[in-house]
C-alpha cells in the first residue's frame, strides 16, 4: 500500500464514521459537530484530489459559515421543544435502512462495472502548475467558460439573502408575540418592551405590582451610617 | 529553490510552534506592562526583573488549579471545545513565511512550513474554525451567560469574517496570487515614483483595505472594543464563565495566539513581511523587521483596549454591515477598474 | 487495494450519500434532516471532483464551487424557514408541520 492509499483509507473511515454519527446522534449539537468533522475530512479528500481551492472554499463556506449558522439556529430553538431526538417511527426506520442498502448495492455494482469514459482534457497537474496553480486555473475556468452561471449563482445568493431576511423577520409575518417562546434576544431592539410576552416561558416585563413590592421593601431596610467602616468589616488576621 | 527533506520541515514547524507559545506568554506580560504604563501603574514587578517571570508563574498557577465541570454540562463537548480554539489558532502559523530558503550546515532550510497555493484562504478558514470552540464551549457549559456570549460570538465572527476576507481581495487582484509567500515576495520589490523610491508594500496601494482589515481583525479575535462575547461587566466573561484551570487557559492561549497570528498576517499582507533595510542580505534582519511590525500591531491592540469603551451589540453589527461592507466592496471595484485600466482592457 | 483509483473515491462518495439519505429517511428532527441533506451534496461534490481528476479537466471542480454557493443560499433560506416554523409550531419535528394537510 502506498502512503496515498493509507491516508485515503484513514480519511474515508473517519469521514464515514462521523457521517454515521450525524444520523444516530440524539442531540442536534452533537450531530452538528459530527457534520463538521465529515466536512473537514471531505476537504482533506479534495486536497488529495488536487483541488486545493475547493478544499479551502469547503472549509470556509461549509465548515466555517454554514455550520455556525446551524448551531446558531439549534441554540435559538427552544431546547425543551427539541422533540424526540429519538429516531423516527419503526416502519420509517426499517424502510429507510432497507432502501439505503438497496441503493448502495446498485451504485456499487454500477461503479464496479463502469465502462463509461469521457474525453480527457488538458488540465494535467503540470499544465495547472504552468498557469500558476489550482486557484489560478480555477479562476480561469470560472470567469471564462462559466461566466454566465457564475453571475446567475450570485443572483441566487442575493435572492437567498433577501428571502432569509423576510422569513426570519417576526413582525412581518404578523405573528402573535404570545406564541414566541425560547428565543433569546441578542441585542436591544427598540420598541419591543410593549410587545414582550408574559407568562412562565416568556421574559415578563417588570409589572407595576413588582415595582411596588420593591419600594415597600426599601422602606423597611435598615441603613447603618458609620464614621469608621473598618469597624464593620474584617480583613485578614488584623482583627 | 532546492527541495528540503520532510524532517527539516517538521523541525522548522516544531520551532515555530514553540516560539509562538513563548511569544504568547510574553504577549500577556507585554499587554500588562503597556496597560499599566497607560494607566500610570507599574504592572507586574514581583516575579523576576520587571516581572519577566510572571507568565511562567501564571502558567504554573493555572496548572495547579482545580478543573471544575458543571453538573449540567455536556461533558464530551465541554472537554474538547477549548482545544478547538487552541489548535485552530496554532495551525495557522504553517503558512506564514518568516523568510526565504537559507542554508544551515549545508542543508537547505525553508523559513516557512508550507507554501500553499491558497495560503491566504487557509488562514481565513482556520480563523473561522476557531469560533466552534467558543460556541460549543458556550453551549456545553449549560449557562445562560455563556450561551449569550457564544451566540454573540458566532454572529460577530461570521459578520467580520466576510469583511476580513473581502478586504484582502484587492491584494489578490493586484498580486494575482492567493499564496501568502508569493504576495510577500512581490512586496520586496521597490516602486519608483519619479524621484522617490518607495517599498512596494500593499499598504500604499490599498490603504482603505488596510484600515478595514485592522478593524475586522480586532473583531475577529474578540478583543476590546469588540469583546462582546466575553464582556466581563455584562456577561461575566461570556463563553468561558464555567471554564477553569487549564481548560480556561486553552481559551486564553488561543485568543493571544490568534492576536499574534493576525498581526503576522497583517504584517505579511500589507507591510511587506520580512521586507526592510538589509533583509535581502541577512535573513536574521528579515525576521527582525517582521517582529518589529508584529510588535507594532500588538501594541496597537493593547492601545485600543486601553483607550476605547466596548461597543453596544447593535452598533457592532451596524458597523460591519452598514459601514465596512459597502466600503470594502467599493475598494474592490475601484481596484479592479484600476487594474483593468493598467492592462489597457478598460477603454 | 494498492494504488488509488477513481473508484475508491466513488465508493466513498456513494457511502456518504447513502448515509445522508438514510438520515433524511429515518430522522424526524428537521435540523438533522437539513444536515443530512448537506452530507448528500458533499458526497456529490466528491464524485464531481473525482471524475474531474480522472478526465484531467476542471469542469467538475467548477460545478462543485457552484454547488457550494447554492448550498450556502439554501442554508440561509432553510434555516430562516426552520426559525419561522419553530416560532409558530414551537417544534422542530418534521411530522408536526402538517397545517396544509388538513
Amino acid at each position: 500500500m502506498t502512503l496515498d492509499a493509507i491516508v485515503f483509507y484513514i480519511l474515508a473511515a473517519v469521514c464515514l464514521l462521523a457521517a454515521v454519527g450525524v444520523v444516530v446522534s440524539r442531540n442536534p449539537v452533537h450531530a452538528a459537530v459530527f457534520v463538521v468533522i465529515t466536512f473537514f475530512n471531505v476537504a482533506a479528500i479534495f486536497v488529495m484530489l488536487g483541488a486545493e481551492f475547493l478544499a479551502a472554499v469547503q472549509v470556509i463556506v461549509y465548515a466555517g459559515a454554514m455550520l455556525v449558522l446551524v448551531l446558531f439556529t439549534i441554540m435559538l430553538v427552544d431546547p425543551d421543544n427539541l422533540p424526540e431526538l429519538h429516531a423516527g417511527r419503526p416502519v420509517q426506520r426499517v424502510v429507510g435502512v432497507l432502501l439505503g442498502l438497496i441503493l448502495l448495492l446498485e451504485v456499487g455494482l454500477a461503479i464496479i462495472n463502469r465502462t463509461f469514459t469521457a474525453p480527457t482534457g488538458n488540465a494535467t497537474p503540470e499544465l495547472i502548475g504552468l498557469v500558476g496553480g489550482p486557484a489560478q486555473a480555477m479562476g480561469y475556468i470560472l470567469y471564462n467558460q462559466y461566466a454566465l452561471p457564475f453571475e446567475i449563482v450570485s443572483l441566487v445568493l442575493l435572492v437567498g439573502v433577501i428571502g432569509a431576511i423576510v422569513l426570519a423577520l417576526p413582525e412581518r409575518l404578523g405573528e402573535q408575540f404570545g406564541l414566541r417562546r425560547g428565543t433569546i434576544s441578542l441585542g436591544h431592539p427598540r420598541g419591543t418592551e410593549v410587545a414582550l410576552p408574559t407568562g412562565p416561558d416568556g421574559e415578563a416585563p417588570i409589572t407595576e405590582a413588582d415595582r411596588k413590592e420593591t419600594a415597600a421593601l426599601e422602606g423597611t431596610r435598615e441603613l447603618i451610617l458609620v464614621r469608621d467602616p473598618d469597624k464593620y468589616t474584617t480583613v485578614g488576621e488584623r482583627r | 529553490m532546492e527541495p528540503q527533506p520532510i524532517w527539516v520541515t517538521f523541525v522548522v514547524a516544531f520551532i515555530f510552534m514553540n516560539v509562538l507559545l513563548v511569544g504568547m506568554a510574553y504577549m500577556t506580560w507585554f499587554e500588562r506592562k503597556v496597560l499599566a504604563a497607560m494607566q500610570d501603574r507599574l504592572g507586574p514587578t514581583r516575579t523576576g526583573p520587571h516581572g519577566l517571570l510572571q507568565p511562567i508563574a501564571d502558567g504554573i498557577k493555572l496548572l495547579g488549579k482545580e478543573d471544575l465541570i458543571p453538573a449540567a454540562a455536556d461533558r464530551l463537548v465541554f472537554y474538547f471545545a477549548p482545544l478547538v480554539v487552541f489548535v485552530a489558532a496554532v495551525v495557522r502559523v504553517a503558512v506564514i513565511p518568516f523568510g526565504n530558503q537559507i542554508t544551515v550546515f549545508g542543508h537547505p532550510v525553508n523559513l516557512f512550513v508550507a507554501d500553499l497555493n491558497v495560503g491566504a484562504l487557509f488562514l481565513l478558514a482556520f480563523g473561522s474554525i476557531g469560533v466552534y470552540g467558543i460556541i460549543l464551549g458556550a453551549y456545553a457549559s449549560a449557562n445562560r451567560y455563556s450561551l449569550l456570549g457564544g451566540l454573540r460570538s458566532a454572529a460577530q465572527v461570521i459578520s467580520y469574517e466576510i469583511i476580513l476576507g473581502l478586504s484582502l481581495v484587492g491584494i489578490f487582484l493586484l498580486s494575482q496570487s492567493l499564496s501568502v509567500r508569493q504576495i510577500m515576495l512581490l512586496q520586496t520589490a521597490s516602486l519608483q515614483l519619479g524621484p522617490v523610491t518607495l517599498p512596494n508594500w500593499f499598504i500604499l496601494s490599498q490603504p482603505l483595505a488596510f484600515v478595514i482589515f485592522l478593524i475586522a481583525a480586532v473583531a475577529e479575535t474578540n478583543r476590546a472594543p469588540f469583546d462582546l462575547p466575553e464582556a466581563e461587566t455584562e456577561l461575566v466573561s461570556g463563553f468561558h464563565t464555567e471554564y477553569s484551570a487549564f481548560r480556561f487557559s486553552f481559551y486564553f492561549l488561543g485568543e493571544y495566539i490568534n492576536m499574534i497570528i493576525v498581526s503576522l498576517f497583517a504584517a505579511t499582507m500589507f507591510l511587506g513581511g520580512i521586507d526592510g533595510p538589509g533583509s535581502d542580505r541577512f535573513w536574521v534582519l528579515g525576521i527582525f523587521w517582521l517582529l518589529v511590525k508584529v510588535v507594532f500591531f500588538l501594541f496597537f491592540y493593547v492601545w485600543l483596549r486601553a483607550t476605547l469603551p466596548r461597543f453596544r451589540y447593535d452598533q457592532l453589527m451596524g458597523i460591519a454591515w452598514k459601514v465596512l461592507l459597502p466600503l470594502v466592496l467599493i475598494n474592490i471595484i475601484v481596484t479592479a477598474l484600476i487594474r483593468l485600466a493598467g492592462n489597457g482592457q478598460l477603454f | 487495494m494498492g494504488t488509488l483509483t477513481t473508484n475508491h473515491f466513488l465508493f466513498l462518495s456513494a457511502a456518504l450519500f447513502i448515509i445522508g439519505m438514510m438520515g433524511v429517511l429515518t430522522r424526524r428532527n428537521i435540523l438533522i434532516i437539513f444536515m443530512c441533506v448537506e452530507l448528500m451534496t458533499n458526497a456529490v461534490n466528491v464524485t464531481l471532483v473525482a471524475f474531474a481528476r480522472e478526465t484531467n479537466t476542471l469542469y467538475g471542480e467548477g460545478f462543485a464551487v457552484f454547488i457550494i454557493a447554492i448550498a450556502a443560499a439554501e442554508a440561509a433560506v432553510g434555516l430562516a424557514i426552520i426559525l419561522a416554523l419553530s416560532r409558530r409550531v414551537a417544534s422542530v419535528d418534521a411530522d408536526e408541520f402538517n397545517a396544509l394537510r388538513d
